[in-house]
């Protein structure tokens, strides 16, 4: 007997869950948003789920859903008092991996890439998730090489921010 | 080396680092009420319809001189097909506004989502400028109306100096256009709060194709 629709969802979300924390990461910087972001990508993928067909991953499918509601859908959460900074709460950073320098580095860019616009992040995002430009262009409907093109200005744009 | 790059390289290894989430506090999370912006249009879309038509009907119900003046006005045929395209307007908005939200995927890519919310968005426009635009015109022949078959007005009327007479259009066209420009100022700042994002992020990716 086939699993009932609602098991198999959150079994597969369950599974591929970090794609989802991950674009909260890149569009919120603080615990309560990121678990309202979280939230609400949760219920647009519930709620196409039934069209989910297979045909492509559930993984990929989750790239444009989450994506989407990130750029398109989500209403910003009421709450927002910053009470918690992101990296101390959602991020458990281990005492052997902490590498100062490094670790210093990565915080600017954090920093550099929570100051570009919606459309610039979801860029960054799928190019650090090693998607290809088709996939960059499809996921945004704009053409391959326009997607070449502003990923360049995008690596240039971040450049500026970190050496002023 | 490559900022992104650096970056990458921490993006792959960052997967253990989040509060994973279990099935058993994700369950619970498909029963949460949506509050995306789809929804709120679809809210005001109802809101719209149900508004303009409450406008055009509640006077009809509530007072038995609209009522009388109604019927008197209904054994005109101009004014029944009036009326009958009036509610062949509503049905096609409704038609239409079904459509659109309709038309609404969350899996599209992301600009033909932002067009497709806009296009709904834009149906929404107009319908309020539809009726902003019947309810001026509707003000105005209510004022002829009036003035020329209100036996206590038109007395008045007639012994008003061409100043006064002046000054009474003009207070009245000033009602009107103040009535208009509330309503639309209204709706400018709604949609305008409500899509400032999709707004400028449209406008990001436009400016990517230019």
């Amino acid at each position: 007997m086939s699993k009932p629709l609602e098991q198999n969802f959150v079994e597969l979300l369950e599974q591929h869950q970090n794609i989802v924390h991950k674009v909260c990461r890149l569009y919120t910087n603080n615990y309560d948003a990121h678990n309202d972001l979280f939230q609400e990508i949760t219920i647009q993928l519930w709620k196409a789920f039934p069209k989910f067909r297979g045909d492509s991953k559930f993984s990929t499918w989750m790239y444009r859903v989450g994506l989407n509601t990130a750029i398109t859908l989500y209403r910003k959460s009421k709450r927002t008092i910053n009470t918690q900074q992101f990296d101390t709460v959602q991020f458990k950073i281990s005492a052997e991996e902490y590498d100062s320098t490094e670790e210093d580095q990565l915080k600017l860019l954090y920093n550099a890439v929570h100051q570009l616009n919606d459309i610039e992040k979801a860029l960054v995002f799928l190019y650090l998730e090693d998607k290809n430009y088709k996939e960059i262009s499809e996921t945004m409907g704009i053409t391959e090489v326009n997607a070449r093109v502003k990923m360049n200005r995008v690596k240039t744009k971040l450049r500026t921010i970190l050496n002023p | 080396m490559d900022e992104l790059e650096l970056l990458k390289k921490d993006w792959v290894k960052s997967d253990d680092k989040f509060e994973r989430k279990s099935t058993a506090q994700l369950y619970p999370m498909l029963l949460k009420k949506s509050s995306s912006i789809v929804k709120t249009l679809f809210y005001i879309s109802i809101a719209e319809l149900v508004f303009w038509v409450a406008i055009n009907t509640i006077p009809f119900l509530m007072s038995d001189a609209y009522r009388a003046k109604h019927e008197e006005m209904y054994t005109s045929n101009m004014f029944i097909i009036l009326s009958l395209l009036s509610y062949a307007i509503i049905l096609l908005f409704v038609y239409l506004l079904y459509r659109s939200h309709k038309s609404i995927s969350v899996t599209d890519n992301a600009k033909k989502l932002m067009q497709n919310i806009l296009k709904t968005r834009k149906i929404i426009k107009y319908y309020v400028l539809y009726n902003l635009v019947l309810a001026s015109v509707s003000m105005i022949l209510a004022f002829i109306y009036t003035s020329s078959h209100d036996p206590l007005l038109a007395e008045k009327i007639d012994h008003f100096t061409n100043k006064q007479y002046i000054a009474m259009i003009g207070m009245f066209m000033l009602v009107t256009i103040v009535f208009v420009a509330v309503i639309w100022l209204f709706y400018k700042l709604l949609y305008g709060i409500l899509l400032r994002r999709l707004n400028r992020n449209y406008k990001e990716l436009k400016k990517i194709e230019v």
